[in-house]
């Protein structure tokens, strides 16, 4: 009996002393589940609070194949299957894993169909509340919003580059489970709520988007082109007003679309500008003094730089152009000729102030920056191919980015992307004011403005990009487009970008189109889509014509 | 054979209950509902606290009655009851019997009021035993027809037990007839042989596979619970976190974390010992053992005290009975002995199980009342 009783003792004394520690944090470990409670993510909107992603209430579904008698599991099988629109033996195979006790079967359904499916009553068939990501607009900004993974953040774009405002802080709870799976009852739980994610409100017009997107997707397919893009930006506040790409990712299904087709090409693909590239060679020659809008170079259709001949796009005997002349047709040897009459250091400068070689600042996700070559490393037939965009890179938004500057004065405004955000108690908190930065005088500006408008003229390589009723300044490039797969170049990268109204500018639309196979001048492929985006704009805005008349430019002298 | 009064002479009614026996005895039983009530707080709207009160009351009731009874009086009623015991076993394995937790050891006769028949088969035997191995009056010494026909009035509820299967219980049974014999002063060479057929006996089960997967896997885990924790490891590591992490003090009666999650399967019956163990720590579990030793002490007293061998194989048949029962149940909760489903007696739920122990205790006071009368 005494020995009964002290081998009791004993192991009473070792269990509840001496290992009690051990026992008791193994208790914790069963029985404490910490449980996260998910953070309701934010919302993005466009920039009137039209909503481009939201967060529904969703549910995973999951089973207790532990919890599943071998004879349910047909049954369970069969109307799973038929309800999430499954396969069969996959939902059989995850419940013949008898050792797990949480297996998801499916995520992000809507709460009607999971309690459809909860009010079959399975034994160890359960649902959990969770979050849906979606995107109403289907592919609308697709690749500029971006999306998000299983877990919930984003994987590019916008969802990506301000995840921390809209995931918000998930929070956390312990609950006290039994060993049969349920809460215990009358137990406490220390619980953190979750903080909501904050809305991220994008400068972005959902009308102007979709049908930016519209017609470059359009001019995409009729051109049989590798892509497009198009911008629209407001002048005077540098605001990005549509951001658009063909092909756009399907946001509500981007597991579908090709890794090529997730980013944004705006920013992201970067391209030899061509003719458009001639406003900053422009700039460089007026602003020095050099030159004015109105001087007379006697042009040649070829000219010789360094060990190579470069001809216009057309032959033509010499004539006699004025520089606005040179810039509305477009002529690369005029181009050149005015360039000559600056230092290569200066027309550096120029690029650099107009914003090349350096990331735009508008934070637009993915962005690149282009390749600017330093002056002193330019060859000398580089230094003749840059004046006219070769030679040089960059991306659609840099582009768009000189035409704001010369259209609003000269002043650059750092493009924004974002229109602001939503504080913790909902409240709208606009962005900071972009910087401002002059880069060319104000009469500089104008007098391109001018020869930009008479590039738009009949006369000008642009006649397609007109708008009936109001005066638009733009210009065309048609640019050699360099391919890795030809290792040189193949193909054109067709370009419009312009402004409107040009005797007071509000918007700026650029549209450049790669690899088009039907045409590829950019006043043939590109203008006609600035025109449909820039027409539907100017009436989304209600920017009415100015009901001025573009003044009598003399192209060419004596003519 | 000296003529006594009738077992309800007022001579009963002048001598109360044996302390030793009535305050560790109804003590557990107290101790007992506490912890029913805490093991089914869980549970809302269950009725467990409420029918084990009513088993307990029921059962100090018959303690009484048959503490007031005289032995040798209740010896001519022994054939009737053992028959009984048998008739009762045999119908728990006709269709009347229902299978809980893979026994078929219930009969049911309506909602809420079934009954366990090996239990009372228990007492049945133990007075069985009592009569065949203690009633050679002055010789002392049961003879080899004695002990033969005490095994053979074994075997048959062992076998009836064995085939519901309840391995645990059978072991009882035999433990109870082992030490009935040997202190019946039954001879060395019997109890020899005894101990050689156990041992074949043994042997045989191992050799012919007679016992049964989960068996052999519950001896292995005795050694490491940790080997299969979710599985034939279950038990023995879920009483023994349980169990540990009660500390000193416990978490406080109806406080248990382990006993509110219910991890410990069969918690308000077999396992009743780990919601002590947790809730009550060190100082309840020690107290319950302390409790339970007290009892056999006492009962221990009264089996060498009685000057019958009647009496001294009858109160030591008992003794064995709650001794091997109560040890085995606390022994597999902290790991000590393989796991066997028995009651812890009076703690654990369970109606048949409570009165049986019960009136096994009456039994004993009245082996303690007649203690002086030489049969």
């Amino acid at each position: 009996m005494a020995f009964v009783l002290s081998l009791f003792a004993g192991r009473l004394i070792q269990l509840q002393g001496l290992d009690s520690k051990v026992l008791q944090a193994k208790a914790a470990l069963q029985r404490v589940q910490p449980e996260t409670l998910p953070a309701r993510r934010g919302s993005i909107t466009d920039v009137s609070g039209k909503q481009l992603a939201v967060t529904d209430d969703a549910r995973e579904i999951y089973v207790d194949p532990a919890d599943v008698t071998p004879a349910a599991r047909d049954e369970i099988a069969t109307t799973l299957a038929l309800e999430l629109n499954l396969r069969k033996e996959d939902i059989a195979a995850k419940l013949a894993k008898t050792t797990q006790r949480y297996i998801v079967v499916a995520r992000n359904i809507d709460p009607p169909r999971a309690n459809k499916i909860m009010n079959y009553q399975f034994k160890g068939v359960g649902t959990k509340a969770t979050y849906r990501r979606s995107y109403p607009g289907d592919t609308l900004a697709g690749g500029l919003i971006g999306f998000v993974g299983f877990d919930g953040h984003g994987l590019s774009g916008i969802e990506q580059t301000y995840d921390k405002v809209l995931a918000g802080q998930d929070g956390k709870q312990s609950v006290e489970i039994g060993g049969d799976g349920q809460r215990i009852p009358m137990t406490r739980t220390s619980r953190q709520a979750p903080v909501p994610g904050r809305d991220v409100r994008l400068t972005i017009d959902r009308d102007i988007q979709y049908a930016a997107q519209e017609a470059i997707a359009k001019q995409v397919r009729a051109s049989d082109a590798r892509s497009g893009s198009v911008i629209v930006m407001d002048i005077k506040t540098g605001q990005i007003v549509a951001m658009a790409n063909a092909p756009e990712v399907d946001l509500n299904d981007w597991q579908s679309a090709p890794e090529a087709d997730w980013g944004n090409r705006a920013v992201s693909e970067v391209f030899e500008p061509g003719s458009t590239n001639k406003v900053i060679t422009a700039a460089g020659a007026i602003e020095s003094g050099a030159v004015t809008p109105e001087t007379v170079f006697r042009v040649p259709d070829h000219i010789t730089c360094a060990d190579r001949e470069i001809s216009d796009a057309h032959p033509h005997a010499p004539e006699p152009l004025t520089f606005t002349g040179i810039i509305a047709e477009s002529s690369n040897v005029g181009t050149i000729m005015a360039a000559r009459q600056i230092t290569d250091q200066r027309l550096y400068n120029m690029f650099r102030s107009f914003g090349f070689g350096a990331k735009s600042g508008a934070g637009v996700p993915g962005e690149e920056e282009g390749l600017l070559p330093a002056y002193q490393d330019w060859s000398g037939s580089q230094r003749c191919t840059i004046a006219y965009g070769q030679g040089i890179s960059v991306t659609a938004l840099q582009m768009a980015s000189v035409y704001q500057t010369i259209a609003n004065g000269g002043v650059r405004i750092t493009p924004s992307i974002i229109a602001g955000t939503t504080d913790e108690q909902g409240h709208f908190v606009a962005a900071a004011a972009p910087k401002q930065t002059r880069v060319v005088s104000q009469t500089t500006a104008e007098g391109i403005a001018g020869m930009l408008e008479a590039a738009v003229g009949h006369d000008g390589t642009g006649t397609a990009a007109s708008i009936d009723g109001y005066r638009v300044a733009g210009k065309t490039g048609t640019a050699m487009r360099y391919d890795e797969k030809c290792k040189g170049y193949c193909g054109y990268t067709a370009t419009f970008v312009g402004f409107t109204p040009a005797d007071a500018p509000r918007l700026v639309a650029l549209a450049v189109i790669q690899d088009p196979k039907n045409g590829h001048y950019g006043g043939e492929v590109a203008a006609p889509v600035f025109k449909d985006v820039m027409t539907f704009a100017l009436k989304s805005r209600k920017i009415p014509p100015t009901g001025t008349k573009a003044p009598h430019v003399v192209l060419r002298a004596g003519g | 054979m000296t003529p006594l009064p009738a077992w309800s002479a007022p001579f009963a009614a002048r001598t109360p209950m044996d302390p030793g026996l009535l305050v560790p005895s109804a003590a557990l039983a107290g101790i007992g509902l506490l912890l029913v009530g805490s093991a089914t707080r869980a549970d809302p709207g269950s009725v467990f606290v409420q029918r084990q009160a009513f088993s307990v009351c029921l059962g100090l009731a018959l303690m009484w009655l048959v503490s007031r009874s005289e032995p040798r009086v209740l010896r001519a009623y022994v054939p009737v009851v053992y028959l009984l015991g048998i008739a009762g076993l045999v119908a728990v394995l006709t269709p009347l019997g229902r299978t809980v937790n893979g026994s078929q050891a219930w009969i049911v006769l309506g909602p809420g009021l079934g009954f366990q028949p090996s239990e009372f088969a228990k007492v049945a035997t133990i007075l069985a035993l009592a009569g065949v191995l203690g009633g050679r009056g002055d010789s002392g010494r049961p003879g080899g027809r004695a002990v033969l026909l005490a095994l053979a009035l074994t075997a048959a509820p062992v076998l009836l037990i064995a085939m519901e299967p309840d391995f645990g219980t059978a072991l009882v049974f035999c433990a109870v007839t082992i030490g009935m014999i040997t202190l019946s002063g039954a001879r060395m060479r019997w109890l020899a042989g005894l101990a050689a057929l156990s041992g074949l006996g043994l042997v045989l089960m191992w050799r012919l596979a007679l016992l049964r997967p989960y068996q052999l896997r519950r001896l292995s885990v005795l050694l490491d619970p940790e080997a299969d924790p979710l599985g034939s490891g279950y038990h023995a590591t879920q009483a023994r976190i349980a169990v540990g992490s009660g500390e000193v003090f416990g978490t406080g009666l109806f406080r248990g974390g382990q006993t509110a999650g219910h991890f410990v399967p069969e918690q308000h019956t077999d396992f009743i010992f780990t919601v002590a163990g947790e809730e009550l720590g060190f100082l309840g579990a020690a107290s319950i053992v302390l409790l339970v030793t007290l009892l056999l002490l006492r009962g221990l007293w009264i089996t060498a005290s009685s000057a019958s061998s009647y009496g001294t194989v009858l109160a030591g048949g008992v003794i064995c009975w709650l001794a091997f029962q109560a040890f085995v149940n606390m022994g597999m909760t902290i790991g000590i002995v393989p796991i066997t489903g028995l009651p812890l007696p009076f703690v654990s739920y369970g109606g048949s199980a409570i009165v049986a122990a019960f009136a096994a205790v009456g039994l004993l006071d009245a082996v303690n009342r007649t203690r002086e009368a030489v049969p």
